[in-house]
Protein backbone atom coordinates (compact mmCIF):
# COMPACT_ATOMS: atom_id res chain seq x y z
CA UNK A 1 0.00 0.00 0.00
CA UNK A 2 3.04 2.22 0.25
CA UNK A 3 3.54 4.57 -2.69
CA UNK A 4 5.67 7.57 -3.51
CA UNK A 5 3.15 9.91 -1.89
CA UNK A 6 3.42 7.97 1.36
CA UNK A 7 7.19 8.24 1.22
CA UNK A 8 6.94 12.01 0.78
CA UNK A 9 4.54 12.23 3.74
CA UNK A 10 6.84 10.15 5.91
CA UNK A 11 9.80 12.29 4.89
CA UNK A 12 7.98 15.53 5.78
CA UNK A 13 6.91 14.17 9.18
CA UNK A 14 10.43 12.92 9.86
CA UNK A 15 11.82 16.37 9.04
CA UNK A 16 9.42 17.92 11.54
CA UNK A 17 10.49 15.37 14.14
CA UNK A 18 14.16 16.20 13.52
CA UNK A 19 13.39 19.93 13.88
CA UNK A 20 11.46 19.25 17.11
CA UNK A 21 14.40 17.30 18.53
CA UNK A 22 16.88 19.98 17.50
CA UNK A 23 14.64 22.63 19.10
CA UNK A 24 14.32 20.62 22.33
CA UNK A 25 18.11 20.44 22.54
CA UNK A 26 18.41 24.16 21.78
CA UNK A 27 15.92 25.06 24.50
CA UNK A 28 18.05 23.07 26.95
CA UNK A 29 21.04 25.25 26.05
CA UNK A 30 18.99 28.47 26.04
CA UNK A 31 17.37 27.67 29.39
CA UNK A 32 20.75 27.68 31.12
CA UNK A 33 21.33 31.31 30.06
CA UNK A 34 17.84 32.75 30.46
CA UNK A 35 16.91 34.96 33.41
CA UNK A 36 14.50 33.42 35.87
CA UNK A 37 11.60 35.48 34.47
CA UNK A 38 11.93 33.90 31.03
CA UNK A 39 12.62 30.39 32.19
CA UNK A 40 8.98 29.44 32.66
CA UNK A 41 8.22 30.48 29.07
CA UNK A 42 11.12 28.30 27.89
CA UNK A 43 9.83 25.41 29.97
CA UNK A 44 6.36 25.85 28.49
CA UNK A 45 7.77 25.79 24.96
CA UNK A 46 9.91 22.78 25.81
CA UNK A 47 6.88 20.93 27.18
CA UNK A 48 4.98 21.72 23.97
CA UNK A 49 7.86 20.29 21.98
CA UNK A 50 7.58 17.03 23.91
CA UNK A 51 3.85 16.90 23.16
CA UNK A 52 4.62 17.58 19.49
CA UNK A 53 7.22 14.79 19.53
CA UNK A 54 4.72 12.30 20.97
CA UNK A 55 2.19 13.26 18.32
CA UNK A 56 4.70 12.89 15.50
CA UNK A 57 5.86 9.51 16.80
CA UNK A 58 2.22 8.33 16.70
CA UNK A 59 1.70 9.74 13.21
CA UNK A 60 4.80 7.97 11.96
CA UNK A 61 3.89 4.73 13.77
CA UNK A 62 0.46 4.72 12.12
CA UNK A 63 2.35 4.79 8.81
CA UNK A 64 4.55 1.90 9.86
CA UNK A 65 7.65 4.02 10.47
CA UNK A 66 9.60 3.77 13.70
CA UNK A 67 10.67 7.20 14.97
CA UNK A 68 14.40 7.69 15.35
CA UNK A 69 15.64 8.65 18.79
CA UNK A 70 16.84 12.21 19.31
CA UNK A 71 20.56 12.79 19.00
CA UNK A 72 22.72 13.64 21.97
CA UNK A 73 23.67 17.04 20.57
CA UNK A 74 22.80 19.37 17.72
CA UNK A 75 24.84 22.14 16.18
CA UNK A 76 23.59 25.56 17.22
CA UNK A 77 23.35 28.36 14.66
CA UNK A 78 25.45 30.71 16.81
CA UNK A 79 27.24 30.60 20.16
CA UNK A 80 24.95 31.06 23.16
CA UNK A 81 26.72 32.52 26.19
CA UNK A 82 24.26 35.08 27.51
CA UNK A 83 20.56 35.84 27.91
CA UNK A 84 20.27 37.88 24.69
CA UNK A 85 21.70 35.06 22.60
CA UNK A 86 19.46 32.57 24.43
CA UNK A 87 16.37 34.60 23.53
CA UNK A 88 17.53 34.86 19.90
CA UNK A 89 18.08 31.12 19.84
CA UNK A 90 14.55 30.40 21.05
CA UNK A 91 13.12 32.63 18.33
CA UNK A 92 15.41 31.11 15.73
CA UNK A 93 14.44 27.55 16.67
CA UNK A 94 10.74 28.37 16.36
CA UNK A 95 11.29 29.76 12.86
CA UNK A 96 13.20 26.61 11.90
CA UNK A 97 10.35 24.53 13.22
CA UNK A 98 7.86 26.60 11.22
CA UNK A 99 9.93 25.81 8.10
CA UNK A 100 9.63 22.08 8.82
CA UNK A 101 5.87 22.36 9.29
CA UNK A 102 5.61 24.15 5.95
CA UNK A 103 7.04 20.97 4.44
CA UNK A 104 3.87 19.22 5.63
CA UNK A 105 1.73 21.99 4.09
CA UNK A 106 3.13 21.03 0.65
CA UNK A 107 1.66 17.51 0.92
CA UNK A 108 -1.54 16.56 -0.91
CA UNK A 109 -3.58 15.58 2.15
CA UNK A 110 -5.83 18.58 3.03
CA UNK A 111 -6.04 17.58 6.70
CA UNK A 112 -2.25 17.43 7.00
CA UNK A 113 -1.95 20.75 5.20
CA UNK A 114 -4.27 22.46 7.66
CA UNK A 115 -2.51 20.81 10.60
CA UNK A 116 0.91 21.89 9.35
CA UNK A 117 -0.33 25.44 8.83
CA UNK A 118 -1.76 25.67 12.34
CA UNK A 119 1.49 24.36 13.79
CA UNK A 120 3.46 26.92 11.76
CA UNK A 121 1.16 29.62 13.17
CA UNK A 122 1.91 28.44 16.70
CA UNK A 123 5.66 28.52 15.98
CA UNK A 124 5.45 32.08 14.64
CA UNK A 125 3.45 33.17 17.68
CA UNK A 126 6.03 31.64 20.03
CA UNK A 127 8.90 33.24 18.08
CA UNK A 128 7.18 36.61 18.44
CA UNK A 129 6.81 36.05 22.17
CA UNK A 130 10.60 35.72 22.38
CA UNK A 131 11.73 38.32 19.88
CA UNK A 132 8.96 40.94 20.27
CA UNK A 133 8.83 41.30 16.50
CA UNK A 134 7.27 39.53 13.58
CA UNK A 135 8.44 38.53 10.12
CA UNK A 136 6.53 38.64 6.84
CA UNK A 137 7.20 35.04 5.84
CA UNK A 138 7.88 32.76 8.81
CA UNK A 139 9.60 29.55 7.81
CA UNK A 140 10.17 30.53 4.17
CA UNK A 141 13.52 31.35 2.62
CA UNK A 142 14.00 34.33 0.32
CA UNK A 143 14.19 31.93 -2.61
CA UNK A 144 10.87 30.29 -1.76
CA UNK A 145 9.14 33.65 -1.48
CA UNK A 146 10.37 34.66 -4.91
CA UNK A 147 11.42 38.08 -6.09
CA UNK A 148 11.08 40.05 -2.90
CA UNK A 149 9.86 43.60 -3.02
CA UNK A 150 12.19 46.22 -1.60
CA UNK A 151 12.03 46.46 2.13
CA UNK A 152 10.74 42.99 2.84
CA UNK A 153 13.21 40.71 4.49
CA UNK A 154 12.32 37.05 4.75
CA UNK A 155 13.54 35.74 8.03
CA UNK A 156 16.36 33.63 6.61
CA UNK A 157 15.21 30.78 8.79
CA UNK A 158 16.17 28.19 6.20
CA UNK A 159 19.83 28.67 7.03
CA UNK A 160 21.23 25.17 7.29
CA UNK A 161 23.30 25.86 10.39
CA UNK A 162 20.73 24.59 12.89
CA UNK A 163 20.53 21.22 11.20
CA UNK A 164 21.93 18.35 13.16
CA UNK B 1 -45.46 32.10 -3.44
CA UNK B 2 -46.67 31.51 -6.96
CA UNK B 3 -43.79 33.51 -8.40
CA UNK B 4 -41.44 31.43 -6.32
CA UNK B 5 -42.94 28.21 -7.60
CA UNK B 6 -42.72 29.45 -11.14
CA UNK B 7 -39.05 30.33 -10.69
CA UNK B 8 -38.40 26.89 -9.31
CA UNK B 9 -40.05 25.17 -12.23
CA UNK B 10 -38.07 27.31 -14.65
CA UNK B 11 -34.88 26.36 -12.84
CA UNK B 12 -35.89 22.71 -12.88
CA UNK B 13 -36.54 22.91 -16.60
CA UNK B 14 -33.21 24.62 -17.15
CA UNK B 15 -31.50 21.91 -15.12
CA UNK B 16 -33.20 19.22 -17.16
CA UNK B 17 -32.12 20.89 -20.38
CA UNK B 18 -28.43 20.84 -19.52
CA UNK B 19 -27.83 17.12 -20.08
CA UNK B 20 -29.65 17.35 -23.41
CA UNK B 21 -27.47 20.23 -24.52
CA UNK B 22 -24.39 18.45 -23.29
CA UNK B 23 -25.41 15.31 -25.16
CA UNK B 24 -26.05 17.38 -28.26
CA UNK B 25 -22.54 18.80 -28.11
CA UNK B 26 -20.85 15.48 -27.69
CA UNK B 27 -20.10 15.04 -31.35
CA UNK B 28 -18.49 18.44 -31.76
CA UNK B 29 -15.02 17.56 -30.61
CA UNK B 30 -13.46 20.59 -32.26
CA UNK B 31 -15.02 22.94 -29.76
CA UNK B 32 -13.04 21.42 -26.95
CA UNK B 33 -13.51 22.58 -23.41
CA UNK B 34 -13.33 26.12 -22.23
CA UNK B 35 -10.16 26.91 -20.32
CA UNK B 36 -11.08 26.90 -16.68
CA UNK B 37 -9.36 29.34 -14.34
CA UNK B 38 -6.88 27.46 -12.18
CA UNK B 39 -7.96 27.18 -8.56
CA UNK B 40 -4.86 29.14 -7.54
CA UNK B 41 -6.24 32.24 -9.26
CA UNK B 42 -9.37 32.32 -7.11
CA UNK B 43 -7.37 31.62 -3.96
CA UNK B 44 -4.85 34.34 -4.83
CA UNK B 45 -7.57 36.87 -5.55
CA UNK B 46 -9.21 36.18 -2.19
CA UNK B 47 -5.88 36.47 -0.38
CA UNK B 48 -5.06 39.72 -2.20
CA UNK B 49 -8.44 41.17 -1.23
CA UNK B 50 -7.84 40.30 2.42
CA UNK B 51 -4.40 41.91 2.38
CA UNK B 52 -5.79 45.07 0.78
CA UNK B 53 -8.47 45.29 3.44
CA UNK B 54 -5.93 44.80 6.25
CA UNK B 55 -3.59 47.41 4.75
CA UNK B 56 -6.47 49.91 4.64
CA UNK B 57 -7.28 49.19 8.28
CA UNK B 58 -3.67 49.75 9.35
CA UNK B 59 -3.50 53.03 7.42
CA UNK B 60 -6.69 54.18 9.14
CA UNK B 61 -5.35 53.11 12.50
CA UNK B 62 -2.06 54.94 11.90
CA UNK B 63 -3.91 58.11 10.97
CA UNK B 64 -6.11 57.85 14.05
CA UNK B 65 -3.47 56.73 16.54
CA UNK B 66 -0.02 58.09 15.67
CA UNK B 67 1.14 56.91 19.11
CA UNK B 68 1.01 53.33 17.86
CA UNK B 69 3.25 54.10 14.89
CA UNK B 70 6.20 51.88 15.80
CA UNK B 71 4.10 48.75 16.16
CA UNK B 72 1.72 49.45 13.31
CA UNK B 73 4.43 50.43 10.80
CA UNK B 74 6.21 47.13 11.33
CA UNK B 75 3.07 45.13 10.69
CA UNK B 76 1.91 47.31 7.80
CA UNK B 77 5.26 46.81 6.02
CA UNK B 78 4.82 43.06 6.30
CA UNK B 79 1.31 43.21 4.84
CA UNK B 80 2.68 45.24 1.93
CA UNK B 81 5.27 42.49 1.43
CA UNK B 82 2.50 39.84 1.51
CA UNK B 83 0.51 41.79 -1.06
CA UNK B 84 3.49 42.24 -3.39
CA UNK B 85 4.36 38.53 -3.35
CA UNK B 86 0.74 37.44 -3.82
CA UNK B 87 0.37 39.81 -6.78
CA UNK B 88 3.60 38.50 -8.32
CA UNK B 89 2.08 35.01 -8.26
CA UNK B 90 -1.03 36.09 -10.10
CA UNK B 91 -0.34 35.30 -13.72
CA UNK B 92 -2.77 36.22 -16.44
CA UNK B 93 -5.13 39.15 -16.35
CA UNK B 94 -4.38 41.35 -13.40
CA UNK B 95 -6.98 41.41 -10.73
CA UNK B 96 -9.14 44.46 -10.82
CA UNK B 97 -7.98 46.56 -7.93
CA UNK B 98 -10.85 46.35 -5.53
CA UNK B 99 -11.33 49.17 -3.10
CA UNK B 100 -10.71 47.69 0.28
CA UNK B 101 -13.76 47.41 2.42
CA UNK B 102 -13.32 49.56 5.47
CA UNK B 103 -16.09 51.22 7.26
CA UNK B 104 -15.72 54.98 6.85
CA UNK B 105 -16.75 55.41 10.46
CA UNK B 106 -13.84 53.35 11.70
CA UNK B 107 -11.30 55.47 9.89
CA UNK B 108 -11.96 58.59 11.90
CA UNK B 109 -12.10 57.04 15.31
CA UNK B 110 -9.27 56.96 17.78
CA UNK B 111 -10.78 53.73 19.01
CA UNK B 112 -9.38 51.75 16.08
CA UNK B 113 -7.72 49.74 18.75
CA UNK B 114 -5.10 47.09 18.81
CA UNK B 115 -7.71 44.55 19.91
CA UNK B 116 -9.79 45.07 16.77
CA UNK B 117 -6.71 44.80 14.58
CA UNK B 118 -5.61 41.66 16.42
CA UNK B 119 -9.03 40.12 15.83
CA UNK B 120 -8.84 41.00 12.12
CA UNK B 121 -5.38 39.41 11.88
CA UNK B 122 -6.58 36.27 13.60
CA UNK B 123 -9.57 36.02 11.27
CA UNK B 124 -7.34 36.52 8.21
CA UNK B 125 -4.93 33.83 9.47
CA UNK B 126 -7.82 31.39 9.90
CA UNK B 127 -9.30 32.20 6.50
CA UNK B 128 -6.01 31.43 4.77
CA UNK B 129 -5.81 28.00 6.39
CA UNK B 130 -9.26 27.21 5.01
CA UNK B 131 -8.00 28.03 1.50
CA UNK B 132 -5.09 25.59 1.50
CA UNK B 133 -6.87 22.47 0.23
CA UNK B 134 -7.22 23.57 -3.38
CA UNK B 135 -3.94 25.48 -3.71
CA UNK B 136 -0.85 24.17 -5.47
CA UNK B 137 1.84 22.95 -3.02
CA UNK B 138 4.06 26.03 -3.33
CA UNK B 139 1.13 28.44 -3.03
CA UNK B 140 -0.15 26.47 -0.03
CA UNK B 141 3.23 26.98 1.65
CA UNK B 142 3.20 30.69 0.88
CA UNK B 143 -0.35 31.08 2.22
CA UNK B 144 0.50 29.09 5.34
CA UNK B 145 3.54 31.28 5.93
CA UNK B 146 1.47 34.44 5.50
CA UNK B 147 -1.14 32.94 7.81
CA UNK B 148 1.59 32.31 10.41
CA UNK B 149 2.78 35.90 9.99
CA UNK B 150 -0.75 37.15 10.60
CA UNK B 151 -1.21 34.96 13.66
CA UNK B 152 2.04 36.43 15.01
CA UNK B 153 0.80 39.95 14.24
CA UNK B 154 -2.25 39.21 16.39
CA UNK B 155 0.06 38.03 19.17
CA UNK B 156 2.30 41.11 18.86
CA UNK B 157 -0.68 43.49 18.96
CA UNK B 158 -2.05 41.75 22.05
CA UNK B 159 1.36 41.96 23.74
CA UNK B 160 1.61 45.67 23.00
CA UNK B 161 -1.96 46.32 24.09
CA UNK B 162 -1.18 44.71 27.43
CA UNK B 163 2.08 46.65 27.71
CA UNK B 164 0.62 50.06 26.85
Amino acid sequence: MSGPADAVTRGALQSVLAAVDAASYGYGVAGAHLPAASRSAAQRDWAELQVARDGLVSMLASRGVPAPAARDAYQLPFPVHNAAAAVSLAGYLQNRLAAAYLGVVALDDPALRAWGARQAQACAVRATGWLDRTVAFPGLSARAVGPAPAGSAPDGSARPSASP
Amino acid sequence: MRADLRRRSVLAAAGAAVPLLAAGCKGVGGLGTLPRPRPDVAVLRAAIGTEQALIARYRSALAASPGLKDTLDQVLDQHLAHLAVLRSRLVGPAATPRPARTSPAAAGQATVGLSALAAAEQAAAGALVSQLATASPSLAQLLASISASEASHAALLRMHRTAS
